[in-house]
């Protein structure tokens, strides 16, 4: 059931009008609605996995307050190993089981030796690495002694499957989440207002930019040997807005719709594309998953080997990058996607320059060099992207010297795409990062109306907005949400 | 503590390069713009080679303020 589909947008309504009119200020039936209708959105896609995640989450619910209850270290430790095994072992086995295997296999018969590791038919349940990166996180805050244990059943349960963020984040920790089930929620007008509004910038992203990208990109992706370099070059720049309108989309419908229902989720994007360098954009870009891996991995890491100055943080970043490439699936592509740009940061590392935060000035205004320097991030975060696109690391090289070739200078040929439309796309591409500039310090880009727009322009500006939604509704198929696969 | 937090002071605005940094003992990583979980390591290397000590992994984790960051310091010129 995914958010911009009519069955999801019955289900949220009756949800919506239960939760505040049926159970208004009984938060406990409040938690076991949402409780309830987490696992029927997550059963309306995976019904045969949804004894997994109910597992998975007593397992953790357990485990929690046994941590907490452990008067010894090494009891805590050990137990918290448990969640930990489950955790890990879980994701490995689900989503990369046969990636190993077929690896070893290759590895094997390049040897010359005849093993081969079997390859098991194996469905990894949906969302399993945003709901265990949740797991993860409880059992080291509550080991740590950052975050106490919950006590409430359906309160636990509720955090672990909350579904707004299920199936594609953004990552909440326990001590962001858990806080907000665990008190009174109010129907806040304003801010249900400024979440509507929220949902309504993410259906444009989701359904205006990133299906109209896709179709493009998918059909060059697919047949790039047998086009001119310059499609494959238009392809090229088309993914990186594809996959940010695709994914921050889907995130701010999943705040948007925490909101309604009086919840303030993690933020997942800030308006990544006007970062100046790799580690600001680091910083802006999938910022739950990066925040989750900072603390969990690349803090660890970077103090483990402190002793080896920039060595150590090189190393601890070449790592703590190459598994963020990992954690989207088991690809090579992923890998190489993440080792890329973990190597980006070295010459931040060596300047110097890896945490300064560039402000922007008061007045909105732009440098040359800082304008150069947004391009070149762009730039060097689209060369990537097209790894990551690619179906293995010999078709993104492939594609590279197919891209590097005079047909560059071609006419693009684009199948069943029209140069109006082409035309028009890239109209609503600059419209988009219009409205994201505007709204720089903002929380999204239709944060900044009120201030700036009178209510008739605001008005205009929802009704354009709603109208190009339907309308690309009805002309384009629905195209699942790229991060749902990881 | 005041002499400690006076030293500490001192390494935030070597480290950090912000002149206007004044610390207290509930300061906390979200009342320093530039104290993010890069630098916090680059501070913990500044500290201990002005102090001459050595954090373990578990205490440098745990600090949620100045204010505990100072109280492990004093522990370890302690036993020193």
């Amino acid at each position: 059931m995914i958010f911009n589909s009519i069955p999801f947008v019955l289900f949220f309504s009756l949800f919506f009008a239960l939760y505040w009119w049926v159970f208004p200020k009984n938060r406990k039936a409040q938690n076991i609605l949402l409780l309830l209708g987490s696992y029927f959105f997550y059963a309306w896609t995976d019904w045969k996995l949804l004894g997994f995640i109910i597992a998975v989450s007593a397992l953790n619910f357990y485990l929690g307050l046994k941590i907490q209850q452990a008067t010894v270290d090494h009891t805590k430790r050990w137990l918290s190993y448990i969640g930990l095994t489950q955790g890990i072992g879980g994701l490995l086995f689900c989503k990369y089981y046969n990636f190993f295997s077929n690896s070893f296999n290759e590895l094997f018969q390049a040897l010359g030796l005849q093993i081969l590791w079997p390859t098991l038919s194996i469905i990894a349940p949906l969302g399993i690495s945003f709901f265990t990166f949740r797991t993860i996180s409880y059992i080291l805050d509550v080991r740590n002694g950052k975050t106490k244990a919950v006590d409430d059943g359906v309160v636990f349960f509720s955090y672990v499957a909350f579904f707004p963020s299920l199936l594609s984040g953004p990552i909440d920790k326990a001590r962001t989440l858990v806080p907000q089930l665990e008190k009174n929620r109010h129907f806040e007008y304003a801010s249900a207002v400024d979440g509507l509004r929220q949902i309504l910038w993410g259906l444009f992203k989701k359904v205006v930019i990133a299906n109209n990208c896709a179709l493009i990109t998918q059909d060059v992706f697919t047949h790039y040997q047998e086009l001119p370099a310059s499609s494959l070059l238009i392809a090229m720049l088309l993914y990186p807005f594809q996959i940010y309108a695709d994914f921050s989309g889907y995130s701010d419908m999943a705040i948007g719709m925490a909101r309604l229902l009086g919840f303030e989720i993690t933020k997942n994007f800030d308006f990544p594309y006007f970062s100046q360098n790799i580690a600001e954009f680091w910083r802006k870009w999938h910022m739950s998953l990066t925040s989750w891996f900072t603390e969990y991995v690349f803090t660890p890491l970077s103090i483990y080997f402190r002793d080896w100055d920039n060595k150590g943080l090189f190393l601890a970043v070449l790592i703590n990058f190459t598994v963020v490439g990992i954690w989207h699936g088991a690809n090579w592509t992923y890998i190489l996607f993440g080792f890329l740009n973990g190597l980006y940061f070295v010459p931040l590392i060596i300047k110097g320059t890896m945490n300064k935060k560039k402000k922007w000035h008061k007045n909105g205004s732009l440098t040359g060099l800082e304008f150069f320097n947004i391009l070149k991030t762009f730039g060097l975060v689209t060369v990537t992207f097209v790894i990551f696109k690619s179906e293995s690391v010999t078709q993104a090289f492939d594609f590279y010297r197919c891209l590097i070739d005079k047909s560059l200078f071609k006419v693009p040929v684009l199948h069943g795409i029209s140069m109006l439309f082409l035309l028009g796309l890239l109209s609503y591409i600059a419209f988009f990062m219009g409205m994201e500039w505007q709204a720089k310090n903002k929380n999204h880009a239709l944060d900044f109306l009120e201030n700036k727009m009178n209510v008739w322009a605001r008005k205009t500006l929802y009704l354009f907005l709603a109208f190009v939604i339907f309308y690309f509704s009805s002309m384009v198929t629905n195209q699942d949400f790229i991060y749902i696969q990881f | 503590m005041k002499e400690l937090l006076a030293q500490v002071n001192e390494i935030f605005i070597d480290v950090l390069d912000n002149e206007d940094i004044v610390l207290s003992e509930t300061t906390s990583a979200n009342d320093v713009d530039e104290w993010d979980s890069l630098s916090h390591i680059q501070l913990i290397v500044a500290i201990e080679r002005h102090f001459k000590i050595r954090f373990t992994s578990k205490e440098i984790q745990s600090w949620n303020n100045i204010g505990e960051m100072l109280t492990s310091i004093q522990d370890k010129l302690n036993q020193n």
